[in-house]
């Protein structure tokens, strides 16, 4: 279920070349209530806004989402409603709710105390051998 | 979850709605949508439909298992906020009905009390019979233990007797029926070692009878058949508690101890928990038999015995029968065919756990019965309180109804109004039973068997939880199965009531009623019994008496004469007492005289051939026995001199005079036992009225032998085990036990002193009242409380029914109808309700009251006094709780009960 989404290592359309990105488990999750705090969005619509904020270089499989955002629901982090979509069709609206607010702000404060922390190290002086 | 929409994953709410929740079609559509808008957009982007197919597919993923796993979470999702929904209900309908039961706390309390007192009193005679009567007796497949002994209805119908010595010897060799037979018996023993002298019971036993019970010693072995004879080995076994607070659980294997001063060597503990089916022992001693010894026609070894696997009792009463058929043939000498016939001579094979159980098991089973009648009068009271309260509050129901509310919901608050009454009942149940349990054991009669093992059982615990539940649910949709909200109110007028609902109401009352006749009719004659009994002249004076029992060790007191000089010298030092007036010995002591009999002969009727002598209670008694326990006696008891010289007579009551000499003065006549020629003790005195053998019985037959024999007619045995008896000059008697302890141990420090009690005590204590006075205790309170529930009900039902009919009440007095009119009506209308009750159960007491016959004293079971009592006592009640609703009837205001509806 942690969706895991390689890119290959070949030129995307965009003609660049795509970072390998491994998502940590639970990470999916939090990139869906930062989809979500803008505003509703449907399962599609997150799948664009993640693309096109990663300019493709996470590529997501896109169906894996879904499980992603019924557990969210089931956990109450958000809202889902039926609704009609810019295609006039009807789909599916997520809104995050106060609680799904509360998880992203935790989760976002993690990831960046995380990051920081494994930048620092990937910044250091490797140590000498032989310590001495 | 929650918010704007209802439903936590999404609305479709419709669907939702209808219960037609399918997340399969939810999903279907969502992947739909996304797989077509990434197609479109695809498309787009500049790829061919074909082409961008094939590309949202593979953006997307695994269609079919992705759509598996979501659906999977809906389908969790929506269990758990069922789940969560329900609960929240049940705990939203259980605070409605706890501020319900808030708003009526008479009712509350009221059901609570009267179920939980009905149910506490059941579960705790439960618990009594289960440890007492049904739970098997504690040895391993006691189901084959049976009894073996005589009976010699020609004695008397009900007695039991043992077998004899030759009869069980004869058994033992010869009865294919049993694995295996023993002797056992009890006696008190005196114990003496390194610490000052106990007395404890010993279980005195053959070494047959572990193999009979299938027990082994915890620590050392079980007696060898030759420590049963006369000159084998002296042996104990130790009870484990004696073994734990004497010993304090050292070895004492091999150790001596003195019983009754004579060395024994300790060759085993018992297990722990190990005693004879009758009786707690903390000793166990070899039973001294002798198989080559003559047989003897006295039946008094208690045989029990463990039959073969696979045979039945009735297998092998039917082989008892045809061996005791051979006694007149193999032990001529002791059994004569006259003997057989005249007194219905056989031997009988029992279940010993009925045995042992006797008399108790119907007593118990009796007051299960009173205290479940009780049980039935508390739930229909309550369920008749509980059907008034949804009769008031039909408007509730029906505007819950109207505004939404469905059956399920109602279903829960009256569910939920029932469980909290239920969970208070269980509560105050349990309480009352530890009570009662513990009071229960307090006042049981002595020999009351298994009482130790008595407590709440997890078995009474879950049938008592069972109970309340069965109740719970029932008092719960009871009354919504009468109140289906069929609709908008019924409620609109209250003229009518329907027919049904009022018969049921009625029957309540009715049936209440009647059960009560029952109980206070059985509290009654019990009471009666009691008070017969109390009135009974015993032919003696308990009053400034005080008793104990005494053994003096056959080997310090080997002979008649030492027995004797041992005797006299007590009584002369007791007598020398400050405080005390006279003192006496004696071997049967009344009114707990063991009943038996010795064969007699008479001087002036001389014997047929053939014929049987007959056979009469005999006991031995010192000179001022009869003076000390304040008997009415004519003629002059033989003093000490006399029996020092064998020239005493003899003292009979004046039941046995009339028997043998009707008509006749006794004094001077001349008879003996023991023997039937010259010479014959001369009778010197005649006592009068006195009941030997039990308050309840009628005046005794007793012949009292002196304490030393006559030249030429020897007595059986020395009278070593006796009742000491002393009469005090004016102090309360039983606070002159520490002097006589002291006289005991300064005449022979190897004796003690056992179970001082004042004669007061020894007759409320014996078979005959307390039998009866614990079951009236039981009675009483089971027919007050009967009474009481009763009266609650009736009072409750009449104000029901007053409150009801308060328009067409209010119209009569409008009309003109007067108060005493009114009320009339309603006194009427239940003394009717009473009266039915009160005929249909005095049928029932008439039968009821059968199955405690024997229990009664003097008084018949159908004792006109004693029903029209209960009738008065129960319409007088009645009357009253009727009153007061009809008072308030008489009383209301027509103009405020028109206008209320």
């Amino acid at each position: 279920m942690a969706t895991c989404t390689c890119g290959e290592g070949r030129p995307g359309p965009s003609g660049k070349l795509r970072v390998r990105v491994e998502l940590l488990q639970g990470t999916l999750d939090m990139l869906i209530l930062k989809a979500l705090s803008g505003g509703p969005l449907h399962g599609y619509g997150v799948a664009r806004w993640l693309q096109f904020v990663t300019d493709g270089a996470l590529l997501v499989e896109e169906g894996s989402l879904y499980p992603a955002l019924h557990r969210l629901a089931r956990k109450g982090q958000v809202q889902a409603e039926w609704g009609i979509s810019e295609h006039n069709r009807r789909a599916k609206f997520y809104t995050l709710t106060p609680a799904g607010r509360q998880q992203l702000q935790t989760e976002a404060r993690g990831w960046s105390d995380l990051s920081r922390v494994i930048a620092r190290v990937m910044d250091a002086e490797p140590a000498p051998s032989g310590s001495g | 979850m929650g918010g704007t929409g209802r439903d936590p994953l999404g609305p479709g709410s419709l669907r939702w709605r209808t219960g037609r929740e399918r997340p399969e079609d939810e999903v279907a559509e969502e992947f739909a949508h996304h797989l077509d808008s990434l197609r479109h957009d695809l498309v787009a982007q500049g790829m061919s439909p074909d082409e961008a197919r094939v590309e949202a597919f593979r953006r997307f993923g695994n269609v079919e298992r992705l759509s598996r796993e979501t659906e999977m979470i809906d389908r969790d999702a929506i269990g758990r906020r069922r789940r969560s929904e329900r609960v929240g209900a049940f705990f939203r309908e259980l605070r409605l009905s706890a501020r319900a039961l808030r708003r009526s706390p008479g009712f509350s309390v009221a059901a609570v009390l009267t179920l939980g007192l009905g149910l506490g009193a059941t579960t705790a005679i439960y618990a009594l019979l289960d440890a007492v009567v049904l739970r098997p007796l504690p040895y391993p497949e006691a189901e084959r233990l049976v009894q073996v002994g005589s009976l010699l209805p020609g004695l008397g119908a009900d007695q039991r007797w043992g077998m004899s010595e030759a009869g069980y010897y004869h058994f033992r060799e010869h009865a294919r029926a049993f694995e295996s037979l023993g002797m056992m018996s009890t006696m008190e023993v005196t114990v003496t070692g390194d610490f000052e002298a106990t007395r404890v019971r010993a279980g005195v036993v053959t070494a047959s009878l572990f193999q009979v019970l299938g027990v082994t010693p915890a620590l050392g072995r079980a007696f060898q058949d030759e420590e049963e004879r006369e000159d084998g080995p002296r042996t104990a076994i130790l009870g484990w508690d004696y073994w734990q607070t004497r010993f304090g659980g050292e070895p004492v294997v091999g150790r001596t101890i003195e019983v009754f001063g004579a060395p024994r060597e300790i060759v085993g503990v018992m297990g722990e928990g190990v005693h004879l089916p009758t009786q707690r022992v903390d000793l166990w001693l070899p039973q001294v038999t002798d198989p080559a010894r003559s047989p003897v026609n006295y039946h008094w070894v208690s045989a029990v015995g463990r039959l073969r696997s696979g045979v039945d009792i009735e297998a092998a009463a039917a082989e008892a029968g045809h061996l005791t058929g051979r006694f007149t043939t193999v032990f001529p000498e002791a059994y004569s065919d006259g003997f057989i016939e005249e007194y219905g001579f056989s031997t009988y094979v029992s279940s010993l756990h009925r045995e042992v159980v006797g008399p108790t098991g119907r007593t118990l089973w009796v007051l299960l019965g009173s205290v479940s009648l009780v049980l039935v009068i508390a739930v229909a009271n309550v369920a008749n309180l509980f059907l008034v309260r949804v009769e008031a509050r039909r408007r509730e129901v029906a505007v819950r109804g109207a505004l939404g509310a469905d059956r399920n919901d109602l279903a829960l608050h009256f569910l939920g109004e029932s469980a909290l009454v239920a969970a208070g009942a269980l509560a105050v149940a349990f309480a009352f039973a530890l009570v009662l349990i513990r009071a229960l054991v307090a006042t049981a009669p002595p020999g009351f068997p298994r009482l130790d093992q008595v407590g709440i059982t997890s078995g009474s615990v879950v049938a008592t939880l069972l109970a309340a539940l069965v109740v719970a649910v029932g008092f719960g949709f009871g009354p919504l199965l009468r109140s289906t909200p069929s609709g908008v109110p019924e409620g609109g007028s209250r003229f009518t009531t329907s027919r049904g609902r009022r018969a049921v109401r009625g029957a309540f009352v009715v049936t209440q009623t009647a059960l009560a006749v029952v109980l206070l009719a059985a509290a009654g004659l019990m009471l009666q019994s009691h008070r017969h009994l109390r009135a009974v002249e015993p032919g003696f004076d308990p009053a400034g008496a005080v008793t104990f029992q005494l053994s003096i060790p056959s080997a310090s007191y080997p002979s008649w004469t030492s027995t004797f000089e041992f005797h006299r010298e007590l009584i002369a030092r007791i007598e020398a007492l400050p405080g005390v007036a006279t003192a006496g010995i004696t071997t049967g002591l009344p009114p707990v005289t063991p009943s038996g009999c010795a064969a007699l002969a008479f001087e002036d009727r001389p014997m047929q051939p053939g014929e049987q002598p007959p056979c009469e209670s005999g006991a031995m008694a010192s000179p001022d026995l009869f003076r000390t326990l304040g008997m009415r006696i004519s003629g002059t008891p033989s003093g000490w001199t006399e029996m020092a010289t064998g020239s005493a007579g003899v003292v009979v009551t004046r039941a046995f005079a009339d028997r043998f000499w009707p008509g006749q003065d006794p004094i001077g006549k001349g008879l003996r036992g023991n023997g039937d020629t010259p010479p014959f003790y001369r009778v010197v005195g005649v006592v009068e009225g006195v009941r030997a053998h039990g308050i309840d019985e009628p005046p005794s037959r007793i012949v009292y032998f002196p304490l030393l024999p006559i030249e030429g007619a020897p007595l059986w045995v020395p009278p070593r085990s006796v009742h000491v008896v002393v009469r005090s000059e004016g102090p309360p008697p039983i606070t002159l036990v520490p002097a006589l302890r002291g006289v005991v141990a300064a005449l022979d420090p190897d004796i003690a002193v056992a179970s001082p009690r004042t004669m007061g005590e020894v007759v409320a204590g014996s078979e005959a009242m307390t039998r009866r006075s614990f079951l009236l205790v039981i009675l009483a309170v089971a027919g007050s409380m009967a009474l009481l529930l009763s009266a609650i009900g009736l009072f409750g039902v009449i104000s029901y029914m007053v409150a009801q009919r308060r328009q067409e009440l209010g119209i009569r007095l409008a009309l003109g109808a007067d108060g005493r009119r009114v009320r009339g009506l309603v006194v009427r209308q239940s003394m009717t309700l009473v009266a039915v009750g009160l005929v249909l159960g005095m049928a029932c007491a008439l039968v009821g009251t059968r199955t405690l016959t024997s229990l009664l004293f003097e008084v018949s079971p159908t004792d006109p006094l004693t029903l029209g009592a209960v009738s008065l006592v129960l319409l007088g009640t009645a009357a009253l709780a009727s009153w007061l609703p009809a008072r308030r009837a008489s009383r209301i205001d027509p103009m405020r009960a028109m206008r209320t509806e």
